[in-house]
């Protein structure tokens, strides 16, 4: 690695009882993390503590009602992203906030707050050189940034930051979008730079293994308030694990019953498909699940799940291979799905499989509404049989809406999720396909429906389940494949796998 | 979040009276707030022309007691409206049904005049073998529809197919139509009688299709107001309509639930070609008894503001329909009356239009409805 | 067709196709910049036939033509603009509104324009760069307006502003993702609007060369879609200003063909030849949907690419 040299200001930042309500909910009660200069912090809780919460408050998104920051110990007073950059704090956020069209050099140049009217490009890019010469890691200034990978793109990101003289970084679960191998690469010149007093940074994060191997410092969040911290290096994941999730124990494996072989349901043979500029997205894809079991799906996002899923789901043409539902050719139109009783729980449901401006009952019968008792002959619809079997669906699945006719939009996200799993998993199901299921629920949501996936493997239903989420593969899975760059590999028994082989698989290797 | 079931849930409630309903769908934003919308859209634009009328010295109350007279008054300028409205019905329906599966299909003039020029260019072969007006009629009728629905499916498939934006193709689609009608109705077609105005050769009496019981209407109207019935059921209480929905509302999901989204499309496009192509039919039958220049009048444009203007609701096209068609029918008194040209109407249209686009924001934020009364926002 | 109506036909349809394509490409540049911005203002018809009553009447009571075009031209910045605006509003779209804005011009034009069909206004004079010909058919061939001339430079110009000005990749920044630009605190509205108001004024310009150029006189019939085949011609162009350029010039051509094929006495089919502007736009928007190079080089924010 070359020698940095930066100089040594990075920057001290601390929050001093800080307090933001919404509504009737206190998102941040009294919140005070103490971040040294030099430091590599990493801020912990599950999804909704609070965490992101209190870094928009930090950048000035929000406005909190009580508390204030202190940067070098003087507090400061940020009321917009703007100056939070004028002062030195950046941020890397989840999404990414490069303009794709644009090259790197482009992107840099007008990150900087005063961009000349006119941009001599020869000039930049000599000087955008020597500053790509002092970092510790560089990306191509001449590649437009939708050709990046992920990976690249986050360090552009982070190289952004930088290049603004920025010496206080919050990222946001940076290592979301990343390899395990670039995550690791990544972190380290973060923490080297750290080290060398030249950045401070604090991280996002609920991957313990990281925080163990990259922090110093940890502050746990939990709704809204800080349950503890310390020593990143000396506390056990037990430790941090029980500050984050509370009295309740870390989640085990499903109950199972086991079986003998299965006979297989979904048969995936050398399936392939492109995105819309041509670039293969899936390449020789194979799978196949049986009878009573979970074939789970890891793999960082962007690797082509959603391709697949798209895929299966009959939203993406394939470019090749084929489909197979109980041995026969498979397509998926409404009466091969009937035929094999495919059923499917696409993530972020209300965008992929609900019509938002229709009401709950009618969502409901999405399902059955071509067939008895809901369509009577010449495919005349009965109002009122849709929503008395929507009646009865939303009293079995609990879902919380005033009435069968409200619009579905007009629910929260755990109730629509709810729903579309009332529609999709109150008949027999043979087949299940399942894509990111609790994203973004509470807990209590989480895990009903997870239990709800169990308790059709248990009856007998072949279940594949493409998820993001590592722990949530591990607590449901039978099977584990891995994909990477649009390939998958072949799947391996749970028992047979450990975390490290499935992130070393993840990686492409 | 707890899971309890909420007391609304219970089932074996009794069937609530036709009058608690009634109040019940009275406080329904689902149901009233595209009324209250539009309404108020309408007022704002009469405001804003008035405003305009000011600016060029016109008197406004001048302005709308000439469109009442012209449109609404007496029993001539009624029927003078619902004659203009017939074929705003079927053109308004040739805007609405694509709509409601996702479309924004502006075909309809195009289908319109291919449609009229069909019906008008078919009966005089069927004329001269001299078969009877009973067959006639069904004859050109069906081969205005079909040929309408062939013009206007054609961008239907280029969506589906090809990927083809529909507004573009669509709108391009009725330039080539009038270009064609021009091109057959000046050549081949021509009636060498037409000396000033190129036409086709006229239809007999027998195939004039007559006025409704007396009145000055033609048969157009109860055409309209059947199909926009049949339709309502179509899309409201079919299988159909219900799969067009979900397409029209979320293709993703429709695409998940397997349904045969690109059928879905076509016939939806057809069913608009079809109703254009027999407004053709009807103002070649009843109003000009041969097809000329006069067919494209617009109405297919006009078509698209009355659909905007019901929210795309079948039912709701007649009456807005009839509004149109009493404008129209008032545009003549105005322009005599207030010496004021007889593109008038098309600057109230257009102020109608975007007035009404600008009250879409309205939806979701009318401060006196309860919108949260119909869920749990949590 | 012997060999002298060929050449006739072919100067026609040179000189046809650089008078022809004035008016698309300045629409064709307007609409360029407006869609870079991510928005599509298919209000561009109504304004290109507003552009040229306004251009006429001002001219006819000025004297001046050119004070006319730039008068086109601000009735134009007033539509643009005002499609920005009402754009912003949530729940609208773009698309609709364009229509909304599209009679909303004819009405205006048709409107105000009622008593400047007979009168003759002056017209602006075209530069006789075939002087140099004794043939007549290639002096009037080659007799260009300066606007052509201004059109091309207004090409390059965006070509190089979009890359190398602050304004121009922030334009390119709010068409191409509206979050990462409203992080880097950019007001994208404005910016659209802006963009969009400018987009109207070219096509106001557009609207001017149709009636105090060529054909050269104000009727309700001036504009028959090109405010609308120039939003294909920009998707054909793939939103580069240079090969709007190109664009243009062959949607002149086409536009050229029927006038031509008529002044060697072939009339039969005019209507039917004046149609192939537009089916040629068609089999344009036919070819290049799905087209996985224009689907790289979509501005992402663009509704009709979506």
């Amino acid at each position: 690695m070359s020698q940095s040299p930066l100089p040594p200001r990075a920057l001290a930042l601390a929050t001093r009882g800080i307090t933001k309500i919404f509504g009737p909910m206190r998102a941040l009660d009294d919140v005070s993390v103490e971040v040294p200069a030099g430091s590599f912090h990493a801020l912990l809780g599950e999804n909704g503590a609070g965490k992101s919460t209190l870094v928009k408050c930090i950048m000035g998104f929000y406005g909190a009602d009580e508390g204030q920051v202190l940067l070098d110990g003087a507090p400061v007073r940020i009321d917009s992203p703007r100056q939070a950059q004028a002062q030195g704090i950046g941020m890397v956020y989840q999404h990414f906030t490069l303009v794709p069209c644009l090259t790197a050099a482009e992107n840099l140049v007008m990150a900087r707050a005063a961009a000349p009217a006119v941009i001599n490009w020869r000039q930049e890019t000599r000087g955008l050189e020597e500053f790509m010469d002092r970092m510790p890691f560089r990306v191509r200034l001449d590649k437009q940034v939708a050709d990046l990978s992920a990976g690249e793109k986050q360090k552009l990101e982070i190289l952004k930051l930088l290049y603004l003289d920025q010496r206080f970084l919050i990222l946001d679960e940076p290592t979301s979008v990343m390899t395990p191998s670039e995550a690791d690469e990544v972190l380290t010149l973060l923490r080297g730079m750290a080290e060398r007093q030249e950045i401070t940074v604090l991280m996002i994060s609920h991957k313990f293994r990281e925080v163990k191997a990259f922090c110093d410092g940890f502050t746990v969040l939990r709704r809204g308030r800080v349950t503890g911290g310390g020593d990143a290096r000396t506390a056990s994941v037990t430790e941090m694990s029980r500050m984050m999730i509370g009295e309740t124990e870390l989640r085990e494996r499903a109950a199972r019953e086991s079986r003998g072989l299965p006979r297989p349901r979904l048969v995936l043979e050398q399936v392939c498909a492109e995105d819309e500029t041509g670039r293969q997205v899936i390449e020789n894809l194979s799978l196949t699940v049986g009878a009573g079991e979970v074939l789970g799906i890891a793999g960082v996002s962007g690797n082509g799940q959603a391709a697949l899923v798209e895929v299966l789901a009959g939203q993406r043409p394939m470019s090749g291979g084929r489909l197979l539902a109980d041995g026969a050719p498979f397509t998926p139109r409404r009466a091969d799905l009937d035929r094999y009783k495919v059923f499917g729980l696409p993530e972020e449901p209300l965008r992929n499989a609900t019509v938002p401006r229709m009401t709950v009952a009618e969502n409901m019968a999405f399902r059955s509404f071509d067939k008895r008792p809901l369509a009577g002959r010449f495919g005349i619809l009965s109002p009122a049989r849709i929503r008395a079997q929507s009646r009865d669906l939303i009293r079995r699945y609990n879902v919380r809406t005033s009435s069968p006719d409200a619009l579905i939009e007009t629910l929260s996200g755990g109730n629509v999720q709810r729903a579309v799993l009332a529609r999709e998993l109150s008949g027999n199901v043979d087949v299940l396909i399942v894509a990111n299921p609790c994203f973004g629920l509470d807990f209590a949501s989480v895990a009903e429906i997870r239990a709800q996936i169990m308790d059709q493997r248990n009856r007998g239903a072949a279940v594949l389940l493409i998820s993001e989420d590592l722990d949530e593969i591990l607590e449901l899975a039978d099977r584990i494949a891995v994909m990477s760059e649009g390939r998958l590999t072949p799947a391996m028994a749970v028992e047979t796998t450990s975390r490290a082989e499935i992130g070393r698989l993840m990686g492409g290797h | 979040m707890p899971s309890v079931s909420s007391p609304q849930d219970l089932p074996a409630r009794p069937r609530p009276g036709v009058f608690s309903r009634l109040g019940h769908a009275l406080r329904d934003p689902v149901l009233i707030e595209p009324a209250i919308i539009a309404l108020g859209a309408l007022i704002v634009a009469a405001a804003v022309f008035s405003l305009f009328l000011l600016v060029l010295g016109k008197s406004p109350a001048t302005f709308f007691s000439l469109v009442w007279m012209g449109g609404f008054s007496s029993w001539f300028s009624i029927q003078n409206a619902l004659q203009r409205a017939a074929p705003l019905i079927l053109t308004g329906l040739a805007f609405a049904i694509p709509a409601r599966i996702g479309l924004t299909l502006l075909g309809a003039e195009g289908a319109l005049v291919l449609g009229g020029l069909t019906a008008a260019t078919i009966a005089l072969p069927l004329q001269h073998w001299s078969l009877p007006a009973l067959v006639i009629l069904p004859v050109m009728a069906s081969a205005a529809i079909l040929v309408g629905a062939l013009w206007m499916g054609l961008a239907g498939w280029l969506k589906h197919a090809r990927g083809v934006n529909e507004t573009i193709s669509s709108l391009l689609l009725t330039y080539i139509a009038i270009a064609i009608a021009s091109f057959l109705i000046e050549g081949p077609f021509r009636d060498p009688a037409s000396a000033n105005k190129p036409s086709t050769q006229p239809l007999g009496p027998d195939l004039r299709i007559g006025e409704m019981f007396g009145s000055s209407v033609h048969w157009g109207l109860a055409a309209g107001l059947v199909l926009a019935f049949v339709l309502w059921f179509l899309m409201a209480r079919t299988t159909f309509g219900f799969a067009a929905r979900i397409t029209g509302g979320n293709l993703r999901a429709a695409q998940g639930q397997g349904l045969a989204v690109g059928r879905l499309l076509l016939t939806c496009c057809a069913i608009a070609g079809g109703c254009a192509g027999l407004a053709g039919f009807f103002e070649v039958a009843a109003i000009h008894g041969q097809a000329n220049a006069s067919l494209a009048a617009g109405y297919g444009f006009t078509g698209i503001l009355v659909a905007f203007l019901a929210r795309q609701n079948p039912l709701a096209v007649v009456p807005v329909a009839v509004l149109f068609g009493a404008l129209d029918a008032a545009g003549g008194l105005v322009q005599r009356r207030m010496e004021m040209p007889d593109a008038t109407m098309l600057v109230l249209q257009g102020v109608i239009f975007l007035v009404l686009l600008v009250s879409d924001t309205c939806y979701g934020r009318l401060p006196f409805l309860n919108y949260t009364r119909s869920g749990d926002r949590t | 067709m012997s060999q002298s109506d060929l050449m006739i036909v072919l100067y026609a349809m040179i000189g046809g196709a650089i008078r022809v394509s004035t008016p698309f490409l300045f629409v064709a540049l307007g609409e360029c910049l407006t869609e870079k911005s991510g928005r599509i203002n298919l209000g561009l018809e109504g304004t290109l036939i507003l552009g040229a009553m306004v251009g006429y009447a001002v001219s006819y009571n000025s004297g001046s033509p050119w004070l006319g075009v730039l008068a086109a031209g601000g009735g134009g910045i007033v539509m643009g603009a005002a499609h920005g605006w009402i754009c912003k509003l949530p729940k609208v779209n773009d698309i609709a509104v364009g229509l909304a804005f599209m009679s909303l011009g004819t009405g205006l034009a048709f409107f105000f324009g009622k008593p400047y069909i007979q009168p003759s206004a002056p017209r602006l004079q075209s530069l006789p760069l075939g002087g140099w010909s004794q043939n007549p058919q290639v002096q009037q061939a080659l007799s260009v307006n300066p606007l052509f001339f201004v059109g091309i430079l207004l090409a390059i110009a965006l070509w190089w502003g979009l890359r190398n000005t602050r304004a121009g990749l922030t334009v390119r920044m709010v068409g191409d993702s509206a979050a990462s630009a409203r992080a880097m605190g950019v007001n994208i509205n404005m910016v659209r609007l802006l963009a969009t108001a400018a987009g109207g004024f070219l096509a106001g310009v557009g609207g001017a060369f149709l009636s105090l150029s060529y054909p050269g006189s104000w009727s309700e019939g001036l504009s028959s879609g090109q405010g609308l085949m120039a939003v294909a011609l920009v998707i054909f162009a793939r939103w580069n200003p240079l090969r709007c350029v190109l664009a243009a010039l062959l949607f002149g051509a086409a536009g050229a063909l029927g006038p031509s094929l008529q002044s060697i006495g072939i009339s039969y089919g005019y209507h039917f030849f004046n149609a192939a502007p537009y089916i040629l736009t068609l089999g344009i928007m036919v070819a290049s949907a799905r087209s996985k190079s224009a689907a790289k080089e979509a501005p992402r924010e663009l509704s009709i690419v979506k």
